[in-house]
């Protein structure tokens, strides 16, 4: 029962990020019927120019910022911006140019952008793994009903869920979220309505890399070691989330994601660790056979 | 295209070494009418590219070997000179290298780092009738060709399993986890570990892989805490090796963790934490500078003194080793003949005063015998050091 409990919660933190992750996935999906291969690189992004500026203002060492959580805070709020910023280039450069042509050209350059953009990395930090500072959060361990619960988890859920929180009410709540499920609806449509598409499909740029960032900069608090290669590895996992949630469908996607991490955690914890990634997918198969559109994905007219 | 200008290379590579072959018994021939001419001997190493820092390393302690034969009269009658290779971390230029080598009629190769470096080289040298050891390359699959001048004086990765179970029970340990990452070496040094635990009593009660890349293993670790070992052995990387010990202590897993060679690394502590990694037990070769012997000493005293620093990694050592094998060889037999070589490394060392250990033999695949890894623990400040 412990056990259970624990692997409960192994799952629901890693599935969290799953879901920050997988969130930029469906949004560009829901928009652009576009899967952006490059988005694993916002996330691994995130990491690298948050270690960046940790190293550099040395936060937590050097006190330039009077506290640390108020320099952790900026450095989330940096390399967020940073990453919108990269990901609003890659879709000046990579997308746009392509949005009136055949729809397999833009997932080519997509995965074109996501070369791109490792290598950069990789010529620009080495291809060594990068280590954040110790230290810099307290490694608290509570035990509640007999589960380890770290205060890394908690705080990585509580930004996780937060995030995913706020990013439901702007889009259910606002004009303009209303505005950008309009144009995932119908282009023309939202069009015809005074929407701005370009404007529309740049916002939602600017929310998945962040949102993707984010992720990838609690990874790297987190568990310390970040690589060039690892927003492969967690973008393969967020695609996959989002799929079993119904692409485009943004609470698809945060169900698709905990859903994800609770699986492949109980498949390791009482099938075998070596095929735990084998255990989730069979489950993903299953899910596309019986609702091929996904957990919450509703059947969508295809659009000519 | 550059296939095939490949493959036809490789058949020069082929026409050349035949002809070398043939040329070998000749240059024999002629040796003792001209008893001044040096006796060639030849070092294979990635001197530049990827591996450029071991290369060096190993070209180093073969020259300094020759060098201290050579002051002190030379090897029957004849002075010592070292042909140098570099198969730049290539293994295209592996074979090149070799051809160079059998132009150059040495008797014996030592090299090259890598089992890819050395696979290419071995048959060409095998060929050409060349007494080969390579100080470094573990691949299993480099000893089962049938070479009869081939040997290593490094240890296969069973002599490490092997090492770990003694380590182990010998400490009292009675259950044991075992977990690897599914890559060749790792599977391999994981199941070697595991027979050779269980011959001497020990449980082994936790055997799985992990994923290498991803970062959370606490599912892995969730399992392990259940089966209440009282030390988990790792055989994989670094990078997973420090999360793993990281992610263990925030479980509260109480068990020893330990890990292969390839933990061995500044790296596994900085990601794990020093509170977390403090006590950490790594089975690995010895570090040069923790080997007891006097040879030993008096290597790293001379290598400093020529080069400026001491070795750093055990390759050197053991190609230093390689290189004193073959001199032994030939003033044992009293001859320069690749063939007494061989035949003297296969039936004469028994033990044989390495600066490495003890060298008590090799078998008949050329693999040598016994075995020289040590434990090593993480201490208070973080750093490797031999354990108690």
């Amino acid at each position: 029962m412990e056990q259970l409990l624990q692997q409960l919660v192994n799952g629901i933190t890693v599935g969290s990020v799953y879901a920050l992750v997988a969130l930029g996935y469906t949004m560009v999906y829901g928009i652009l019927r576009l899967i952006n291969f490059a988005h694993g690189e916002m996330f691994m992004l995130g990491s690298y120019f948050a270690l960046t500026l940790i190293v550099s203002t040395r936060v937590g060492v050097l006190q330039l910022v009077p506290n640390v959580l108020l320099g952790l805070l900026l450095v989330f709020l940096f390399s967020m911006g940073l990453v919108s910023t990269v990901g609003v280039v890659v879709e000046r450069v990579a997308y746009r140019p392509l949005r009136r042509s055949t729809r397999l050209a833009p997932i080519v350059s997509a995965l074109g952008a996501s070369l791109f953009i490792q290598n950069a990395v990789m010529l620009t930090y080495g291809t060594q793994y990068q280590v954040f500072p110790e230290g810099l959060l307290p490694t608290t361990v509570w035990r509640v009903f007999g589960v380890e619960v770290t205060l890394m988890r908690v705080i990585v859920l509580a930004i996780s869920l937060g995030l995913m929180a706020a990013l439901y009410a702007f889009v259910q709540k606002t004009p303009l979220g209303t505005a950008i499920r309009a144009t995932a609806l119908d282009h023309d449509a939202a069009r015809l309505m005074g929407i701005d598409v370009d404007r529309i499909i740049l916002t939602v740029f600017l929310i998945g890399p962040a949102l993707g960032a984010a992720g990838g900069i609690m990874v790297g608090l987190y568990y310390r070691q970040i690589n060039f290669t690892m927003g492969w590895t967690y973008g393969l996992k967020a695609f996959t989330a989002a799929i079993m949630g119904g692409i485009g469908n943004i609470p698809g996607a945060m169900v698709g994601g905990l859903l994800l991490g609770i699986l492949e955690t109980l498949g390791a914890g009482y099938i075998s660790t070596g095929w735990k990634d084998a255990f989730a997918f069979v489950i993903l198969i299953a899910i596309l056979i019986l609702r091929p559109t996904g957990l919450l994905g509703e059947r969508v007219a295809e659009k000519t | 295209m550059s296939r095939s200008r490949g493959i036809a290379l490789f058949l020069l590579a082929i026409m050349i070494v035949g002809v070398g072959g043939c040329a070998q018994p000749k240059a024999e021939e002629k040796k003792p009418a001209a008893p001044a001419e040096p006796i060639k001997i030849g070092v294979q190493g990635p001197i530049s590219g990827q591996w450029a820092f071991e290369g060096e390393g190993i070209a180093r302690a073969v020259n300094l070997v020759a060098e201290q034969v050579n002051e002190k009269g030379g090897v029957l009658g004849r002075k010592i000179q070292v042909i140098q290779g570099d198969d730049k971390s290539d293994p295209k230029e592996s074979a090149l290298v070799a051809q160079k080598m059998v132009a150059e009629k040495v008797i014996a190769v030592v090299g090259s780092y890598a089992s890819s470096l050395t696979e290419p080289a071995s048959a060409i040298y095998d060929e050409a009738g060349i007494v080969h050891i390579t100080p470094s390359s573990t691949a299993t699959k480099l000893t089962t060709k049938g070479y009869k001048r081939f040997f290593r004086t490094c240890f296969l990765d069973d002599r490490q399993g092997l090492f770990a179970a003694e380590y182990f029970s010998k400490k009292g340990y009675k259950n044991l986890a075992v977990i690897h990452d599914n890559t060749t070496y790792a599977k391999g040094l994981a199941e070697w570990t595991k027979k050779y635990l269980e011959e001497r009593g020990v449980k082994v009660v936790f055997f799985d892989a992990i994923t290498p890349g991803e970062k959370d293993f606490t599912p892995t670790l969730t399992k392990v805490k259940a089966a209440n070992p009282d030390a988990i052995y790792f055989t994989g990387y670094f990078p997973e090796g420090g999360l793993l010990c990281k992610q263990a202590k925030e479980l509260k897993i109480q068990a020893l963790f330990s890990g292969g060679n390839a933990v061995n690394n500044p790296e596994f502590v900085k990601i794990a934490g020093l509170d977390a990694a403090k006590g950490a037990i790594v089975t690995t070769e010895p570090l040069p500078g923790d080997l007891p012997y006097p040879e030993a000493k008096q290597f790293m005293e001379d290598y400093k003194k020529k080069y400026g620093d001491y070795p750093k990694s055990i390759w050197v050592i053991l190609a230093a080793d390689a290189m004193r094998l073959i001199v032994t060889a030939m003033e044992k037999t009293g001859s320069a003949e690749p063939a007494k070589i061989a035949e003297y490394l296969h039936t004469q060392v028994k033990d044989f005063p390495g600066i490495s250990g003890p060298i008590i033999g090799f078998d008949e695949k050329g693999d040598r015998l016994g075995t020289i890894h040590k434990a090593y623990v993480v201490d208070d400040r973080g750093e490797f050091v031999p354990a108690p």
